[in-house]
This record gives C-alpha cells, structure tokens and sequence, in this order.
C-alpha cells in the first residue's frame, strides 16, 4: 500500500480550496460514523462480556456493568463449568492453528522452493493440480474426509484437522511461496553455491531468512483460518475434551439447563476474536500483501 | 503493491532454463504438498462421486443403487428449495457486499494516517471468523437480551419487542447485515489495491480535460478495476453459495426451514439423517454448479476485456 | 505420507501408554448430554469413593448426542457407555451399535422393580440393550406468585385446556412484561415432551404404538394447535417463544415473569436449588376435559458400546449396581426427584419436597413413543415435527394451519417409509 498518487486537496488550485475542505469535513465525518458502526458490535460484546451473569438476560443497554456492579469475570469462569476449564479448549484451538501454521510453512515451503528453482517432470501439472484445489469447495468432500480419518485413526483427533487445514491452505499458500522465491535474485544462490551450499541447507541458510516476509503471511492467513473453522470441526470432533473454541461455544450457547446463557457465550466470543484481532494488528502488512498478491495478477 | 506486481506469472516464467536444475530433485521439494493435495482432497473427491452412487448408511453397509440417488434428487422440493435460497442470499449478499467494499474502497484510496486508521478498522471484522461472528449476531438479534430488538423499541421504532429472527424476510436481512458488516472490509482491500494500481496521471489528464467526477470513474476507474473486480466477485459469489456457519449457528435453518442453504441440506442428509450416499450426490451437483459458475464468471469478465 | 504414519503411530502409542494403570482397576467413558445433570456428578463421586475404577464423564451438547455417538461410532471412538436419550435406544439397537444386556439385566434381583418406560424403548427385537438410568416426567408448571397478583386462586392448577388460557389471560393482564404462558416454539424435543401429552390426554395420536402410522391429522392435535395459537394471537406468549430451538425451554419460566409453562421434573430440582425465591405449583398436564391427564415418561437409558472391551465390562456394571443401589437412588431423588427403582421409590424420596412423588407418579402412568426414527421425525431441528408445529402455532390463518398439517403429516409418513 505504499501507492501514493496525491490527488485531490493538495494539488487543487486555491480557488477551490473552500469547497474541497468542506468535502473533507464531509468526508472525515462520513469515515467516523461508518468506523464507529464497524466497531460496534466488537464494542458491545467485550463490554457486555465483563456485566455480571444476573443481568445478561437483560438487553445490553448500556453495555457496560452498570448499576453500581463493577466488572466481573463471572461469564469467563461459567465457561469453565462447561467439562474442563475455558483455557483447555483454548488450547485446543491453539493447537490446531499453531500446527496448520507450521505444517503450512514447511509444506509450502518446499513446495514454493521447487517450484521455483527446479525443473522436473510433471512440474507444471503438479503446480495446477495444487492450485485447482481452490475450485473445490472443501465443504463437498467432507463426508469422505471423515471416513478417510475414521480408517486412519485421525477421526476426533486435533491432528486431523492440523492435515485437513493445512491442505485447505496449500493453493494459496505454495502460490505466495513460489512468488516469494521468484523475487529472490539468482545471483545470491549462485555465490552461495560456489561456497558449497546446496539443497535443504541451501534453503534453510540461505534463501529463508530472504522469503521471511512470505513465511509470515501464509503462516498468518493458516493460523487464522485454523482458529476460525467450524464446520469441519463440528463434524469431526466427538469427544468434549477435544473440541475448539467454535465448537464448544455453539454448546455452551444452549446452556445447562435449557436456559440460554447468553454471558457465557460473549465471554466465548472475546476469547475467540481477541488473539485474531491482535494478532491483525500486529501483522497488518503482512496480512494486505496476501490479500493483495492475488488480486493484482 | 509494486513490489508483488513485478514478479512473473509462475507458468509464464521466463526464466534462462540453464539456471535451473532438471531430473527428480524438485519433484522431492514438491512431494509433501502433492501427498496432502493427493490423500486430503483428490481421493475424497473421488470417493464422493463413488460414494453418490451408493445407497451409504452411516452404520451398515452401503449398496451401489447407481443413479437411484440423483434420480432421487431431482424430485426432492427441500434440496432446490435450498439450491433456490442459496441464489438468493448470494446474489443480494454480493451485491450488498461489493458495493459497500466499492464505496469503502473509493473513500480510502488514498494514503494518510485517517485513511490508514479507517482502513484497519473496517477490516478488523474479516479477521473475526464465521462463528464467533455468527455467535456475536445471534446474541444481538435475540429479541429478549439482544441488542437490536430493545434499543428498536426503546427509540420508538417498534411497539413493543419485535422479533427479528422470527420471520423470512427480517431474519434473512439481520444475517445479511451480518455478513456485510463482517466481510466488506475483505473486498474492499482487493478493490482498493485494483484502484491503487490505476496510475495517478490518468486522473489528471482527464480532469485536465475536463471529465466530471462521475465520468471520470465511470470511464477511468471502472474499466480498469475490472480485473479485481472479477476477482472479488468471484470470491464473493463462492463463498456466499457455500454459506452454513451463520445460517446454523444464528437461525438453525429456520424460520421454518427457508433459510436451508445447499451447504446446511447436505449436512443434514449426511450428519443429522447419516443418509452418506445421498449427501455426497448432493454435493456432486454442488460441486459443478459452482464449478459452471466460476467459468462462466470468469469467461464473461475475460471476454468483455479482450473485445 | 510419513507424517500421517508418525502421527497414526503416535496415538497408538498413546492408547497403549495411557491406561496402564492398573490391570482390575479399570476407566471407562461415559458420555452424557448437556443439559441437567448434576446428579451424574454426584453418582460418579459417590462410586468412586468405594470403588477402584474410574469413570471419565464427557459431556455432549444435548442437540448433537445422536449425530456425535454415530459418528464417533464409525470413527472407532465411540464411548464405552452412555446415558442415552431413552428414545433413541431402538435406532441404535436397530444399527447394531449397542451391547445386548438382556442377560446382565435379567440377573439384577430387582430387574422387575426398574421403570417399564424405559424397559420398553430399551428392548429391540426381544433382547434388551438400555436399562433405566434417570427419569423425566412432564408435568405443567405456574407461578404462585403472578397467580397472587392476578387474583387467582395460587394453590389451584388449571384442570383442562380452557382454564390455562382463562389463568394466563389473567396474568397476561398484570403488565407489559409478564406473560400467561411459554412454550419453546421451535423446539421439537420440547413439544414431544409437553405439548404431546396433553394430546394423548384428550386421546389424539403423534405416532401409532409400532411407530409406523404418522397420526397428525386429528382433530385432537388441531384442537391442541389451536389452544396454543390463540394464547400466541392474544399476545399471552413472549415473542422469543416462535423462535425458541430448547435453549430457553426452562429458562423463560425461571426469570419470573411467565405464569404457567408445561414443563418436567427436571424443572423442580433446579427451581429449588437455583431460584428458591420462586414460589411455583406443579400439576399433571391437563387435556381438554378436566380430570384428563397425561405424561411423557423421559429420561436416560444407561446403554452400552457394541464395541467397548469385555475388561470393561465389570467395571460399567458395577457403575450401574451401584445407580441401582439405596445410596444410587437417593442421589437421583434428591436430585431429579425420580428414583427409577419402583421398590426403593418411598425410602429415596423420603424427606424431600413432595412435589417430587407427583413426578413418580406422572412417570410411573407416562407414555414414551417408540420409533427407529424418533430424531429424523421429532427431534431434528429441521425436522417435520419442529417445522410444522412451528408454522402452525405462529399461522396466521386457519387455512396456514391445514396445510402446515397436512405437509408434516405427508413428511412424517416419508420419513417411516422410507426407513423401513
């Protein structure tokens, strides 16, 4: 986003300057009332989240606790009484995204490397074959994938989805990869190699630390979409103990005792949005460039 | 994004052949991915063409019935009712979605520290996931402890609580809502970096020339976004044809099932009903409606570009 | 290919290492839904305390027990036992996934003492594969204290269909934000448990005995459609109720400002733990004629894996003497207020809320319907059971609530035939 074609205000003639500042106050004002509409709802739940559980069947108005009730973590530890404590689920899902972002790496990894640097039989089909894979919703081919890991003993483990994720990453991610290495000069290979380097050492020494950025965004998009996914999870998953954040808090959401426990489930949503938001926040450009990659080509 | 747009294609890569290295090696590079593509999506693929042929219980045996099971859906109402409502939400969602993400997109085009802060935040919602959006929703359109029902009625808009998910038509527009407010963010960056790339003299010289602001990017931006564009729509229409999360999790199906998408029909026949076979025939005619949409997309927009 | 190799290794390294500890004492799963059930808490504790084996409790979302148990059945992860939904005991004896206990019950010297009702779902083709576990009556339920305020008479129960929407059109009356009655409008689990009753008990049908006739359309059950409708068209209903999937079921009662509700058992131990300062009655769940009355005697079966290890075995069936015994059935008297052993009934039930011997008795005369497909055709959230009734009860004609019949009869019947 380093694009900076400067328009409008500066380079307007002085005589339009009155009415090109009131579009901007037009403007600015127009941007704010649509990001405070946008934040809203993240707002109101973080909020609502920390009012004690006597009033969350009450409508969140205002959100905040209110009343003389200061902040609570009551909603946060009721999630606990849901079998095990809230941060074992966390962990759940943190396993899964962690191992879908490294399997993601290192697979797509070798991948974008190959691709990049070898000529081999079949290179171009096989490239197709993992990029056609996006045309293919995953959603159609779900009752044999859980066969398949019903045969293989990955049925209501963490490990299956850690394989079923990352293969859902792959297209974008060994594309973003092949990019990456397609930008790296061949000249620092080639004095590399004359100082005796050569395959995965090559790789790991050399060309790794310049595809970085690369890495940090498939990794990025494959923790996030780990972390999210509900569908799979929700079919695959059997025993409690096992479940995601996702899975779990469409349960808690029916309550104990066929009474919605509406708390419970902001408490729930917090935890889910917050690490995805900071994470964001964090890694913004990273981020835009894996969105962006695709939509220039 | 000048620095990704100067790589070549992958295919089209000419690179001088006497760099790279010929024989088996690269395939050895390649091979861990093609095993994922290959046991994770290439034989399950196939398995659901086969397993479509079956009459496929979930506990028992399964029987080949050949083409018992599509001769079967063609006079099942409930899985073109859900084909029908699909079109619907994805159309209305796709047109909500891209021409919010448009309009985002032209406000910040631009660089500046409001537009980067307004750019963050309205993505902030992409980065939430399906579920935890859906659960959010699903809480602040509950008519009792919810948001929107209340606060309706507390300005006096409503008399009374209004339930919002209890009718087609208004729970349909809370999840579409929903689904703006959650995706437009993701469109409009593609959409942005489509208008990035439009090189700034254009502008000028049009401007120079007198073109109103409304010729201007009728005849300026609109053509040459087209590419984005067809990558957003694209995008856009697959995701919304394979919707499930929001419409299970804030509506479970309802009111009175109408709210079924084709992902939701296939879920129920294959994990509620555990009818296997008849699922994966399902997601057979699926799988090629969205794969004749994805061409003719891509054949309309390709076409318009060349002529 | 060698990852997945690793990892298939890996767990049956797991299994191997993990429960090596001890070769009498054993651990075996149990999965449970969500929902009321404390008492299993206690049971395990109370088991534990004088046994050496080990009971693992999971808890399944109460929504997903059906489609998690076949699932996981496949996968080869199915749990060793499970207090199952008794209703769904014939569908996975008919599949083959459950243990014949036709024997081990037969042994037990009180097995002419356990609940008929569950007996009776738990039997398939002559053998016996689920015993009683725990015990849910319907019964209806009103709040003494908004029957006060709307100058009815607090210690006495509605007797018939037209005295419910006479009472809660009087507690209608006391403000905006109190209603007369509450149903789960979307619920088909709920209205199976409530609504059906009061049907059988003005003699109409859901199912026929064998659970091959879909029976809807009958004048009972528009009689009992239209008594819900009109209490929804005079606004007696909170708005909630149409889009209600069970999640507020209990909970729409228990904050106070609902008159009447038809609910279970379960309801009684809750209140009272819960919400004490809720003062309520409970009754039989009325027909149209006073005197009529009418149950669904619910519950838990305690059933067992086809493919759990015979070294197990002792270890589940001691778990279940030990529900059987006087200690076993206190807890669940004190706790869900039914004890499921007709012979200790009195003993357990003693000193307790008397409320809970009329839960023995609505059990003890309740009904439970017997179907191979019960979740397809009743449970299901997008089932014909949850949808018709649904679009019934919030029609806007007569002529809507004809046809919402006549489609979820016609589905309903489909739906048998084509299990058949």
């Amino acid at each position: 986003m380093q694009t900076s074609t400067r328009q409008g205000g500066v380079t307007a003639p002085t005589a339009r300057g009155g009415r090109i500042r009131g579009h901007r106050v037009l403007f600015h004002i127009t941007a704010v009332l649509v990001t405070l509409i946008f934040l809203a709802p993240i707002f109101w739940v973080v909020m609502a989240s920390f009012r004690p559980a006597a009033v969350s069947l009450q409508p969140p108005l205002p959100p905040w606790p209110s009343d003389g009730v200061g902040v609570t973590f009551d909603n946060y530890s009721r999630l606990g009484d849901y079998g095990a404590s809230v941060l074992h689920y966390t962990a759940n899902s943190a396993f899964v995204a962690v191992g879908t972002a490294l399997l993601t790496i290192v697979v797509s990894l070798l991948a974008g490397y190959g691709f990049s640097r070898y000529r081999f039989p079949f290179r171009s089909v096989v490239f197709v074959l993992i990029l056609a894979t996006i045309m293919i919703p995953f959603q159609s081919i779900l009752t044999p994938l859980f066969l398949l890991l019903a045969k293989m003993g990955l049925q209501n483990t963490l490990t299956g989805l850690v394989f079923i994720y990352a293969t859902l990453q792959l297209p974008f991610s060994v594309f973003m990869m092949k990019n990456a290495f397609d930008s790296v000069p061949k000249e620092i290979e080639e004095a590399a190699r004359i100082d005796g380097m050569k395959g995965v050492r090559m790789l790991a020494r050399v060309m790794m630390p310049l595809v970085t950025p690369g890495i940090v965004t498939v990794g990025l998009f494959a923790f996030l979409n780990a972390w999210n996914e509900f569908l799979a999870a929700l079919v695959l998953l059997t025993d409690q103990s096992k479940f995601t954040l996702p899975v779990l808090m469409t349960a808690v959401r029916y309550g104990r005792y066929g009474s919605v426990d509406w708390g419970a489930v902001q408490a729930g949503v917090t935890i889910m949005m917050i690490p995805c938001l900071i994470l964001f926040l964090i890694l913004q450009r990273s981020y835009i460039r894996g969105l962006t990659a695709g939509a220039v080509k | 994004m000048p620095d990704v747009q100067s790589h070549p294609l992958p295919s089209a890569a000419p690179t001088p052949r006497r760099r790279r290295r010929r024989g088996w090696h690269g395939l050895l590079y390649t091979l861990p991915a093609l095993a994922l593509v290959v046991v994770f999506f290439l034989i399950p693929l196939g398995m659901t063409v086969w397993m479509s042929l079956h009459n496929w219980p979930l506990l028992g045996n399964a029987r080949w019935i050949g083409l018992a099971n599509y001769t079967r859906l063609w006079n099942d109402a409930s899985f073109w009712n859900a084909l029908l409502f699909t079109a619907q939400y994805t159309i209305v969602s796709t047109i909500g979605l891209l021409g919010l993400a448009l309009a985002l997109a032209l406000m910040v085009q631009h660089q500046g520290r409001a537009t980067g802060l307004y750019r963050t935040v309205w993505f902030l919602p992409v980065v939430t996931g399906f579920a935890s959006a859906s659960l959010l929703w699903a809480w602040l359109s509950n008519v009792d402890a919810g948001l929107f029902s209340p606060l309706a009625q507390r300005i006096g808009l409503t008399e009374g609580r209004f339930n919002l998910l209890a009718d087609f038509d208004t729970a349909f527009w809370s999840v579409t809502v929903m689904v703006v407010w959650k995706m437009a963010g993701f469109y409009m960056i593609i959409l942005m970096s489509g208008l990035q790339a439009i090189p700034g003299d254009y502008q000028e010289a049009a401007r120079i020339d007198g073109a109103s602001a409304l010729q201007r990017f009728l005849w300026i931006t609109v053509p040459l976004i087209r590419q984005p564009f067809a990558l957003a729509l694209i995008m856009c229409v697959a995701g919304s044809m394979l919707a499930f999360d929001q419409f299970y999790i804030i509506l479970n199906g309802g009111p009175r099932n109408q709210t079924v998408t084709a992902v939701y029909k296939i879920f129920n026949e294959s994990f509620v009903s555990f009818r296997l076979g008849y699922g994966a025939a399902l997601s057979v005619i699926l799988l090629l409606i969205l794969m004749v949409l994805s061409i003719i997309q891509l054949r309309l927009l390709r076409d318009r570009g060349e002529s | 290919m060698k990852m997945i190799r690793g990892a298939i290794a890996l767990t049956a390294l797991l299994a191997l290492t993990l429960p090596a500890a001890g070769t009498r004492a054993e651990t075996f799963s149990l999965w449970v839904r969500s929902g009321a059930n404390d008492y299993i808490r206690e049971l395990i504790a109370s088991f534990e305390a004088d046994s050496e084996h080990r009971v693992d409790l999971q808890v399944v979302p109460v929504d997903e027990m059906v489609q998690k148990y076949a699932i996981a059945s496949v996968g080869g992860s199915a749990p060793d036992a499970l207090s199952l939904d008794l209703i769904y005991t014939p569908a996975f004896a008919r599949a083959g996934q459950l243990r014949d206990l036709t024997d081990f019950a037969h042994s037990l010297a009180w097995f002419d003492q356990l609940s008929p009702a569950h007996l009776s779902v738990g039997t398939f083709d002559g053998r016996l594969y689920g015993l009683p576990f725990s015990a849910d009556a319907s019964l209806l339920i009103w709040n003494k204290e908004l029957f006060k305020r709307a100058g009815l008479d607090p210690e006495n129960a509605p007797q018939s269909w037209t005295e419910i929407i006479a009472d809660a059109r009087a507690v209608g009356a006391l403000g905006p934000e109190t209603y007369g009655f509450y149903f789960a409008g979307n619920c088909g689990g709920c209205n199976i448990f409530t609504l059906a009753p009061m049907i059988w008990a003005a003699g109409g049908e859901i199912l026929s005995a064998d659970g091959q006739q879909a029976m809807l359309d009958s004048p009972q059950v528009r009689e009992a459609i239209d008594f819900y409708r009109t209490m929804v068209m005079d606004g007696l209903v909170p708005a909630g109720a149409r889009t209600d999937s069970g999640a507020n079921f209990f909970g729409a009662f228990a904050n106070g400002n609902i008159g009447i509700a038809p609910l279970g058992s379960f309801a009684i131990s809750i209140l009272n733990q819960q919400y004490p300062d809720l003062d309520y009655g409970v009754a039989f769940l009325p027909g149209q004629e006073a005197g009529q009355w009418s149950s669904f005697a619910g519950g838990d079966n305690i059933v067992i894996s086809r493919s759990t290890s015979e070294e197990k075995l002792p270890a589940i069936k001691a778990f279940i003497r030990h529900t059987y015994s006087l200690a076993g059935q206190k807890i669940l008297a004190r706790r869900i207020g039914i004890p499921v052993r007709a012979d200790l009934a009195q003993q357990a039930l003693e000193g307790l809320d008397p409320r809970y011997a009329l839960s023995t008795e609505a059990m003890q005369n309740g009904r439970t319907p017997y179907s191979t497909v019960f979740n397809d055709l009743i449970n299901s959230r997008n089932g014909p059971w949850t949808t018709t009734l649904n679009r019934a009860f919030f029609a806007d004609s007569e002529a809507e609530v004809e046809a919402a019949l006549a489609a979820g009869q016609a589905e309903m019947q489909a739906i048998i035939d084509a299990a058949r």
